[in-house]
């Protein structure tokens, strides 16, 4: 089935549960921003400048860094295509958005992305499954690294890697880890941990950017700080806080489990059977049943359910993955009737019904 | 929602405009809002009031009015034409210039957005690594020069002032190939 087909090469590495505390933790990311010394920043080049820089990044990356990187430009993608790239947190809506001089180079594995001509000229992302910070930025930094033999990078004694934007200057990393937090959500205490742990120099937002609400109880936790701090500093201390919204998180689980077991099994079975029945699923309800299965898998109150497609389907259910999908561009109600019939047949007739990898002819 | 100007980005800065019947808000791109001062587009385009960052970052009304004031004689960067003004209002750098434009205002700035923290502290990449290694190297052994003086065995600060001069050279040569953005 071509579906089939569809969704294998739409599933990229962090979307495979693995590393430290996977129930949990969905992915880790680091980024850093890194500017060339010669040139504007992207807010204020011209057009010449935006081609050279370009020009210069793919020459080093294409040729010395490593082979097996594709490059794309932004403006010879599809809208869709470049929201599906998005959607698979590969690269970010400002991006999207650069219609003109954006590019972006990807690893084969999906694993690394180097935007370019995004705010600065390059923002290297390793994205991995997990709770993995250690490999997530070494594996970053090596790119950096071999990069900068060959790029005169915009640095600064006092201030460090100079970014177009005061709030990366110094290190230039943002490390970021998505965490699914539904009992601390369920039981309110989120709101008192928020506050908290953005004294303590992080920040915590919904995983869709700033201000959002969380769909699905799932949260961004990332460094506020570049200046000051050591990357080793500020990956420890995230993994510290990370490390203590996870206790937070289990502790509360048992607690629901011990005090309202049959509650909380009665809402986890019924968004179960919404997500495997359903002929409407808007995205709000679907984001909410995935959260509720998700929990139920990891307290195994559901048995026969993979973890796997969970990660996947909180990527598939958003309106680029699906219009890409269908192949054509859907109104609301059409993305509603979309989303049902994927997530009924991906329940069906997921990895743990049929063994896709060994089966298929 | 689509920016004022071009239409074809996300607006993402809210410019205040003083005009005769009052302030009104343009919803501009950076890109834009960048723009709009350094190559002034419409004649009648007054100059902008500060908005949100310069709030969020210089607090207190005083520092408000004071760099208002300010203003005129504030640095320009020779490089892409921000005013430290105008850096205040989008909240971005130009350039990578625009650091040394502003560089003694710097650190208040930063020790708003970064906890007080004014310094950096982490990766160096490579080439200046070698450049900062040696200067430790060099203060390192004007210390270890003093405290030999200091303790009269002149024949051994004679050797460490020596070893000092010796690797000024090799900074020196350094910073030749090409190490510095804003070579000393
Ligand atoms: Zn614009
Ligand atoms: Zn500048």
């Amino acid at each position: 089935m071509g579906n089939k087909r569809f969704m294998q090469n739409a599933v990229t590495g962090w979307m495979v549960p693995h590393g430290e505390h996977a129930d949990i933790v969905m992915s880790t990311r680091i980024r850093l921003a890194r500017n060339l010394r010669e040139f504007r920043f992207p807010i204020a080049f011209s057009d010449e400048q935006a081609e050279e820089v370009g020009e210069i990044v793919s020459e080093a990356l294409l040729s010395e860094v490593e082979k097996g990187y594709s490059y794309t430009r932004m403006k010879e993608l599809p809208q869709l295509d470049r929201q599906v790239l998005v959607e698979k947190h590969l690269i970010s809506p400002q991006l999207a958005d650069a219609e003109q001089f954006g590019s972006v180079f990807l690893s084969e594995d999906e694993t690394i992305s180097v935007m370019v001509n995004e705010e600065d000229h390059l923002r290297i992302q390793c994205i991995y499954p997990g709770l993995q910070l250690e490999n997530a930025y070494q594996k970053a930094n090596e790119t950096d690294s071999a990069l900068e033999k060959k790029l005169p990078y915009a640095f600064d004694e006092e201030f460090g890697y100079l970014t177009s934007c005061p709030s990366n200057t110094g290190t230039g990393m943002r490390a970021s880890v998505m965490l699914h937090l539904p009992a601390l959500t369920i039981t309110r205490q989120i709101n008192r941990i928020i506050p908290a742990v953005s004294r303590l120099g992080m920040v915590v937002r919904g995983s869709y950017g700033e201000g959002s609400e969380a769909p699905g109880n799932v949260y961004q936790v990332s460094n506020q700080l570049t200046l000051g701090k050591s990357e080793n500093e500020i990956l420890a201390e995230l993994a510290n806080i990370v490390s203590r919204l996870i206790a937070h998180e289990r502790r509360s689980r048992e607690l629901l489990l011990e005090k309202s077991r049959i509650a909380l099994e009665n809402r986890v079975f019924r968004s179960l059977g919404t997500i495997s029945y359903a002929r409407l699923l808007p995205s709000a309800e679907a984001a909410r049943c995935l959260s509720d299965v998700r929990l139920g898998i990891d307290l195994e109150l559901i048995e026969d359910v993979e973890m796997s497609i969970l990660n996947e389907l909180m990527i598939f259910m958003q309106s680029g993955f699906l219009q890409h999908y269908e192949g054509e561009e859907l109104t609301s109600e059409e993305l509603d009737i979309s989303r049902a019939k994927l997530f009924r047949e991906r329940l069906k007739n997921g990895p743990s019904k049929a063994d896709e990898q060994t089966d298929r002819p | 929602m689509l920016c004022e100007n071009c239409k074809e980005r996300q607006a993402s800065v809210i410019l205040m405009q003083d005009t005769q019947n009052g302030p009104i808000e343009r919803n501009l791109c950076e890109k834009c809002a960048f723009n709009l001062q350094t190559f002034s587009i419409s004649p009648n385009q007054e100059p902008m009031s500060i908005q949100q960052f310069l709030s969020q970052w210089l607090s207190g009304s005083e520092s408000l009015h004071q760099q208002t004031r300010e203003v005129q004689k504030m640095p320009e960067c020779p490089e892409c034409g921000l005013t430290f003004h105008r850096f205040l209002e989008i909240g971005k750098f130009g350039c990578p210039t625009c650091y040394e434009t502003f560089r003694e205002r710097l650190p208040k700035v930063f020790g708003k957005l970064h906890n007080g923290n004014t310094n950096h502290k982490g990766k160096i990449p490579a080439s200046f690594n070698e450049k900062m290694t040696i200067k430790k190297k060099i203060e390192e052994l004007r210390t270890n020069m003093q405290e030999a003086i200091q303790e009269e065995q002149f024949e051994q600060a004679a050797v460490l002032r020596d070893e000092i001069k010796d690797w000024k050279q090799k900074l020196a040569a350094e910073i030749e190939e090409g190490g510095s953005a804003h070579g000393e």
